[in-house]
């Protein structure tokens, strides 16, 4: 084989993954908070496509890109309730925003 | 003529109804027609039952007819039926006879009382349930009918309800005669375990292939009902306190019928006792000794309705003496003259009480004689046929007893035959102290107040029944007359055989004693009114006599104080702690929890993704070991 | 040669992908995180490539680096100084169990990794050279995965609406606030 085996990318795609899970878990700003996520879901991706070529079955190409429309759906959802907190005049921080308590 | 036996049982129970179910729309003058009229048709049916069963083969004298089958269970049944035998005919008779009697008095007694229906409601209720346990044809349905006219009795006891002591008296009656009915349901219970059926004629069949303990405790049982059906002793302190009720109910359920149920229990059911030797002479004592105190307690009591209370206690004694020896005819043949002279006691005394506008102490009364003469003769032979007197009723059916018991031979039977004699010593001093405090001497100051009221004795509905049980008193035992003609006896005979048989001579020594002793009891207490004495002086044993020899402050103490206690106790240290605070904090616990577990909900992101987080890689690591 | 190449390219991409991840999270300024996932975006599409992702790789750069990067910008430029936060914060006790929930994840994912190395990750399948071919990838969604296709376009469109009306109805509110 010509290159790194499949396992090195996804050696990279858990790092990757373990990077955006910090970031989700450690940032306040939720603009912040929303780039984590995208690398989180960047990495599964990277893992898909790295098994695709493991098994030689387009499948995993394609939950890929069902995974990018997903997200980029997710994104402007995200993206527009942001803007509507700000808009609110609601500060721009997850700590603070905890209006679903229980 | 069982088709008379249905119509005797059902009519008092359409009466009943009807007039409960009319309510306010009849007027209460036509309720107590009802109940009059339903009762007196209920007679006439038991008329058409006695004569046909009179007419009928001697062969032919127990009918049993069956409505339907009432309760199935298994192999189990019981049916509604009555039983039609010479000795539920007869007692058909007296309650419907003397009831209707009784019904027609309080006519009379009860006008204008606001609450008249609901009283002729009840009384027509009593009739029912008395006739439905003297005709049942079943141990069980006779504990309904037991059970009902128990409850008629706390109805009627507790009548005029704003009176404290009536609404306790009642509760006193119906708590004994719960005892009672506990003790006859447990009875029953052992019967069906023993025997699987509940007819009469199934167990009396039965009765000696039971073992003796059984039937001893079963017999026990049964008698532990008569004796708190019956008032005496020991559960006989709720009778004099039932004298709240109205007089009329005095006559009839206290008096004439529902405390004779416990005779009739004994009687109806001499084959099981029969069987246990031992309780049924258990229960000639105890009739011997309830008949002796009541005697003695009789003596000191001021009240007239209370006097003659204790007397149909002692009077009830000589019944339980008789059933207990075995001298069945003698026993219900007391029960009948008894019916008539006490109701008729019992009634004059309510005219008193009527026409001195509700006095009953006697110290207040005097010289009655010459206000209210034509019942002064009543009272008077209802006081002679008491103290059996010749030619009253009383005279035939008390010495009966007494000879029988004599005949039994042994030292128990001699004892009780004393006992019995002693008995009429003492009924005739009491019955001579309330006929002369009553109704001789000097007129008292309340007597000469009502003097001249002269709208007469009383209305034609009070003094016409009293008139019948002149009679009926006078003349009603003439149906034996030992050694010459003794109809009655012979008709009992047929349902249960007497175990023991007086001689003819035994019969009229015994007779001429307690007639002897009797009128020494008259004289004595003549002298001492004359004197202007009691007859116990020594003010100690007074006092232990007017409590009635202390049972009720007994009973308290053994029974009622430690029990109330203990619910108190029980209420303060399980209920409340346990039971009720207990919701209270399961309440306020299940709100702490939510709470407890709410604060994991802080709302934060933050928070829930490290949540997340951990639960997958607790979940990895649990998937890797599984595989 | 080309083996060497392979793993070199390799090497870069997977360089920059974790520095400009790194990068995104520990940033304070909002505008260079996202300057720096859009590296990290172009990097993944280096990594597609090497794996035989081609039409992947392009709908990688279109979509998620052009598009929706440029809606972060946009919210970004909007925002302004308002998406400052301060980088941590919060409970100490939070932020360790945060480091600590990541560090285990990817110990796990790695150990897992390291376990089912030997047998199954080496010998990737033979694939044709028409492998990730827009063409393929095509006729698979058209064929064995219509389903998902179709869901996915509702899925836009809803989120198009969702979109729509979060930006709408504020307008009413801030005139009578």
């Amino acid at each position: 084989m010509d290159g790194p085996d499949v396992g090195w990318y996804l050696i990279v795609a858990a790092i990757l993954f373990g990077i955006g899970a910090l970031g989700v878990m450690l940032r306040r700003s939720p603009l912040i908070v929303l780039l984590s996520l995208e690398i989180m879901l960047n990495a599964a991706n990277l893992t898909l496509v790295a098994f695709a070529r493991q098994q030689g079955n387009l499948d995993g190409q394609i939950f890929a890109l069902a995974v990018m429309a997903v997200a980029a759906a997710e994104v402007a959802i995200g993206l527009g309730l942001i803007v509507a907190m700000a808009r609110r005049r609601v500060p721009l921080d997850v700590d603070q925003a905890s209006a679903l308590r229980g | 003529m069982i088709a008379g036996a249905w119509v005797c049982l059902l009519s008092p129970l359409a009466g009943a109804v009807a007039i409960t179910l009319a309510g306010g729309r009849i007027s209460r003058s036509t309720a107590a027609w009802i109940s009059v009229l339903t009762t007196f048709v209920a007679f006439a049916g038991a008329l058409v039952a006695f004569f046909g069963l009179w007419a009928a083969d001697p062969a032919d004298r127990e009918q049993v007819s069956t409505a339907y089958t009432w309760l199935a269970s298994g192999d189990f049944e019981v049916q509604l039926q009555i039983l039609l035998d010479t000795l539920s005919s007869t007692l058909m008779l007296i309650v419907s006879g003397v009831g209707g009697l009784i019904v027609w008095y309080s006519m009379g007694y009860m006008k204008g009382d606001e609450q008249e229906r609901r009283y002729f409601a009840y009384m027509s209720l009593f009739v029912f349930s008395m006739l439905m346990l003297v005709e049942a044809g079943n141990f069980l349905l006779m504990l309904v009918g037991w059970g009902l006219v128990g409850l008629a009795s706390y109805l009627l006891i507790g009548f005029w309800h704003h009176k404290p002591e009536a609404v306790a008296a009642a509760k006193k009656a119906f708590v004994m005669n719960a005892i009672g009915d506990a003790t006859f349901a447990l009875a029953l219970v052992l019967l069906i375990w023993a025997t699987g059926t509940v007819e009469f004629g199934d167990v009396f069949d039965q009765v000696d292939s039971l073992s003796s303990t059984t039937v001893n405790l079963v017999a026990l049982g049964l008698l532990g009902g008569a004796l708190a059906k019956s008032a005496q002793i020991p559960l006989h302190t709720w009778l004099p306190d039932a004298m709240e009720g109205p007089t009329p109910v005095s006559a009839l359920i206290h008096a004439a019928t529902m405390v004779t149920a416990g005779v009739y229990l004994l009687v109806r059911a001499s084959p099981i006792f029969e069987a246990a030797p031992d309780v049924q002479h258990l229960a000639a004592i105890l009739g011997a000794i309830t008949l002796l105190v009541a005697g003695v307690i009789a003596l000191v009591q001021w009240d007239i309705k209370r006097v003659i209370a204790y007397s149909t206690m002692s009077q009830i004694g000589y019944m339980f003496l008789g059933a207990g020896v075995g001298a069945y005819g003698y026993a219900i043949f007391h029960l009948m003259t008894h019916a008539f002279f006490k109701a008729l006691l019992f009634m004059t005394a309510g005219l008193v009480i009527h026409h001195l506008e509700g006095e009953q102490d006697i110290r207040k009364m005097g010289g009655l004689k010459s206000v209210m003469p034509r019942t002064h003769v009543a009272f008077a032979v209802g006081g002679l046929a008491l103290m059996g007197i010749p030619i009253f009723s009383g005279f035939w059916s008390k010495d009966g007893i007494v000879s029988a018991a004599f005949s039994s031979g042994d030292a128990l039977g001699y004892t009780l035959a004393a006992a019995g004699l002693v008995g009429a010593l003492l009924t005739g001093l009491y019955t001579t102290r309330l006929y002369f405090a009553v109704w001789r001497g000097a007129q008292s100051d309340l007597v000469k107040e009502h003097a001249h009221e002269g709208h007469g004795e009383g209305p034609r509905s009070m003094t016409i029944p009293v008139g019948v049980l002149t009679v009926l008193a006078t003349i009603g035992g003439l149906v034996v007359i030992p050694g010459v003609w003794e109809p009655f006896l012979h008709w009992i005979d047929e349902t249960a055989e007497p175990l023991v048989q007086a001689t003819v001579a035994e019969d009229y020594a015994l007779s001429a004693v307690a007639v002897l002793l009797a009128l020494l009891g008259f004289f004595l207490a003549r002298h001492a009114f004359e004197k202007g004495r009691q007859f116990v002086t020594n003010p100690g044993i007074w006092r232990v006599l007017e409590r009635k020899l202390y049972f009720d402050e007994a009973y308290d103490a053994l029974f009622y104080r430690p029990a109330a206690a203990l619910s108190v106790a029980l209420r303060r240290n399980v209920e409340e702690p346990v039971v009720e605070r207990s919701l209270d904090e399961i309440g306020s616990g299940a709100i702490q929890v939510g709470g407890e577990v709410g604060r994991v909900q802080s709302g934060l992101l933050r928070t829930y993704a490290i949540a997340v987080a951990f639960a997958v890689s607790v979940l990895i690591i649990v998937f890797v070991a599984v595989r | 040669m080309g083996n060497v190449l392979v793993w070199l390219v390799w090497f870069v991409a997977a360089a920059a992908c974790l520095g400009t991840g790194m990068a995104v999270v520990t940033m304070t300024n909002p505008f260079f995180s996202a300057l720096a996932l859009i590296g990290n975006l172009a990097s993944l599409a280096v990594l597609f490539l090497l794996l035989s992702a081609e039409f992947l790789a392009a709908a990688q750069v279109l979509v998620y680096a052009g598009a929706v990067m440029v809606m972060f910008l946009f919210v970004v430029a909007y925002l302004g100084g308002r998406a400052d936060a301060p980088w941590a914060g919060g409970h100490p006790l939070v932020r360790g169990a945060a480091v600590v929930a990541a560090a285990a994840l990817l110990t796990e994912i790695v150990v897992v990794l390291g376990l089912a190395w030997g047998d199954n990750l080496t010998d990737p399948a033979e694939i044709s050279d028409s492998f990730g071919d827009p063409a393929q990838i095509g006729q698979a969604f058209l064929t064995d995965h219509l389903l998902a296709f179709e869901i996915t376009s509702i899925v836009l469109l809803v989120a198009a609406v969702g979109g729509v009306v979060l930006g709408t109805t504020p307008e009413k509110e801030e005139e009578t606030a």
